[in-house]
């Protein structure tokens, strides 16, 4: 069942969707790449486009640029309903799966070859790779560009047209910590000026400091819609706890399970931990039956759940084992929380 | 609004190497046949079925560099087209195209012109150097040259260049059309070369009247001004037919099929 939270963008209040989708639908032979997809992205901010690889972004994204024909299902961009995408896109900008350039033209000329094509003046071209940082480079061949070089250009060549609506799939893809914080501070500046942006990761972490609104999906499924405030308040609470003794460990689990809550132990010895799922409201009895049992707690603590975690909860990509690494990795308060990849099945 | 697809393409041949390797290939292509043909003319009719010097020295004797290097210009302007479009889809820039221009229709016979008129470029510029060389040429075998300077030989010249124009379009064309079907220019490139050239000998070597009916020998014969087996009126009609509707049938396909490049 998704968890529909739907944000500033209802169905009381559609004029105010940049973008719009019913039951969006495509199929590949047999395959479903993206299954009944029901979009509603807010005007004006940045939403967020999650899922693993495979999830269907990229088809999604293709279907609201008119490359592909939707098996079925409806939607609006800008107001304009999807079948008319010859009137949207003069307003719309797309970054679409990973920068592309004719290599032996520069920077600048493949933003003229997408400029003459809009009817886009050519003064334009030099304030978007100025906004972008490439300035400098732009009479540079594009084969001689840095992924991170490229990955600007993409957002430049988005820019020309100075989208309503801005559409990047992936334009943190294969970059550094830096250049990712450098594309979150551009998103962040493009939304400032009214644009919508609309912008796609495999990684959570990635892009969750920027959005606003969230789209997660999963198999071409919608999984989550909403703000980040909302994901998180939709993860069940959980409790971390360890006994003083390890030997106590399997008889807390099955005190706790005794009681009608889901236990799992975590590390080994005196590291374990059993995460319970309960809320923190829930740590005063569970000090008393255990207590009552002859067990002695030494920590119980609300487990704050990373948005990352949050994600996992929600896709169900969540293995026993990577839910350990993961609780390893909260231990030594890791900053950088594992992949998406090496936990999708 | 045809001309913005145009002027787009045209940033894309303005590249300097292609520049050079294609103006370079047609106008080398042209120049090494006049300077062949004329080098090799004998001064009697032998078996060779070379041209005479007396042959050369006739008021068509400019142009023949340019008529006699029908299949090697094909050869060149359909690998340019092919590759100009196969390379949209190779470097998955196509799908930047479409977002800025999704009338797909238009920005195909836009960028389609664009190539055509780089191409007819390329041969007004290998005629002029051509002319250069089979002056140089003739003052070498002792060709009188009175002829080629005469109405008569100007006019047989832009004749000349006309039909090889209309036929490296022609060319061009079958290049751009498979160039978008098969998504890839080498596939194309291959594909265009390998009917035009062999496959149709293989019919014609059997039948020669089939000449009559397949569009490489239909194209040469427009760019020689009729053959024997076609006439030139007969073979514009038949390889317009067929370009119209290869062209129609690449427009329809494209403009529904998924863009998945
Ligand atoms: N042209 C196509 N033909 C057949 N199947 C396709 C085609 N394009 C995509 N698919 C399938 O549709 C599904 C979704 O692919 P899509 O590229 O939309 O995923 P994604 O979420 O963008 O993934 P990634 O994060 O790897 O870019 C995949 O199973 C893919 O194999
Ligand atoms: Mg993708």
């Amino acid at each position: 069942m998704p968890l529909l939270a739907h944000a500033s963008c209802g169905p009381r209040m559609p004029e105010s969707c940049a973008v719009v989708t019913t039951g969006l639908t495509k199929r590949f032979g047999h395959r479903v790449a993206v299954d009944s997809l029901d979009l509603a992205i807010p005007e004006g901010s940045i939403s967020g486009f999650v899922g693993p690889n495979g999830a269907g972004k990229t088809t999604t994204i293709r279907m609201l640029l008119g490359l592909m024909r939707p098996t079925a299902g409806s939607g609006t961009v800008l107001g304009y309903p999807l079948s008319q995408y010859k009137s949207y896109l003069a307003k719309v900008g797309a970054l679409i799966e990973g920068p592309t350039f004719h290599p032996a033209l520069s920077g600048w000329d493949n933003l003229a070859v997408l400029a003459r094509l809009g009817g886009i003046a050519s003064a334009r071209i030099a304030e978007v790779l100025d906004r972008v940082g490439l300035g400098d480079r732009g009479h540079d061949p594009t084969r001689t560009y840095s992924l991170g070089m490229r990955q600007r250009l993409g957002i430049a060549a988005a820019m020309l047209p100075d989208p309503a609506l801005l559409v990047l799939d992936e334009p943190t893809n294969g970059l550094d910590p830096h250049g990712i914080a450098e594309i979150r501070a551009m998103l962040r500046s493009f939304a400032d000026e009214g644009r919508t942006v609309f912008v796609s990761s495999h990684l959570l972490t990635e892009i969750q400091q920027v959005c606003e609104h969230l789209v997660v999906i999963e198999g071409g499924h919608l999984v989550f819609q909403g703000s980040v405030a909302q994901l998180l308040a939709s993860r069940a609470p959980e409790l971390a706890v360890r006994t003083e003794s390890p030997d106590d460990v399997d008889r807390l689990v099955a005190l706790v399970r005794r009681h009608g809550h889901a236990a799992t132990v975590s590390g080994r010895g005196a590291e374990a931990t059993v995460t319970v799922s309960a809320s923190c409201g829930w740590a005063g009895e569970l000090n008393r039956l255990a207590m009552a049992e002859g067990m002695t707690l030494v920590h119980i603590a609300e487990r704050h759940s990373t948005l990352e975690e949050a994600f996992f909860e929600i896709t169900g990509s969540c293995t026993e084992e990577s839910r350990e690494r993961r609780t390893q990795a909260v231990h030594t308060e890791t900053s950088d929380p594992p992949k998406v990849e090496e936990h999708t099945r | 609004m045809i001309f913005r697809p145009f002027k787009s393409e045209w940033i894309k041949l303005r590249r300097r190497r292609l520049w050079y390797g294609s103006y370079g290939a047609i106008a080398g292509v042209v120049v090494m046949t006049t300077v062949v043909r004329i080098a090799g003319a004998t001064h009697r009719v032998g078996s060779s079925g070379n041209l005479t010097l007396t042959q050369l020295a006739r008021a068509g004797g400019l142009a023949q560099g340019v008529t006699g290097s029908t299949i090697l210009l094909g050869a060149v302007s359909l690998s340019i087209a092919a590759a100009q479009f196969g390379g949209e889809f190779a470097h998955g820039t196509l799908r930047n195209l479409l977002v800025r221009e999704p009338r797909r229709a238009r920005l195909i016979v836009g960028n389609g012109l664009a190539i055509l008129s780089f191409i007819v470029g390329a041969v007004a510029a290998a005629t002029v150097v051509d002319i250069g060389a089979a002056f140089v040429m003739a003052h070498a075998r002792g060709v009188t040259t009175a002829a080629w300077t005469s109405g008569t030989g100007m006019g047989d010249l832009g004749i000349a260049v006309g039909d090889m124009a209309i036929a490296v379009c022609g060319f061009a064309i079958v290049g751009m059309i498979l160039g978008i079907l098969l998504k890839s220019s080498v596939i194309a490139i291959a594909t265009g070369l390998a009917v035009l050239l062999p496959v149709e000998t293989i019919f014609t070597d059997a039948v020669p009247e089939t000449a009559r009916w397949l569009p490489g020998h239909l194209l040469e014969a427009v760019a020689q001004g009729g053959t024997s087996v076609a006439g030139f009126a007969a073979a514009l009609v038949t390889v317009s037919a067929y370009l119209a509707g290869a062209v129609a049938v690449t427009l329809l396909v494209f403009a529904r099929r998924d863009v998945t490049s």
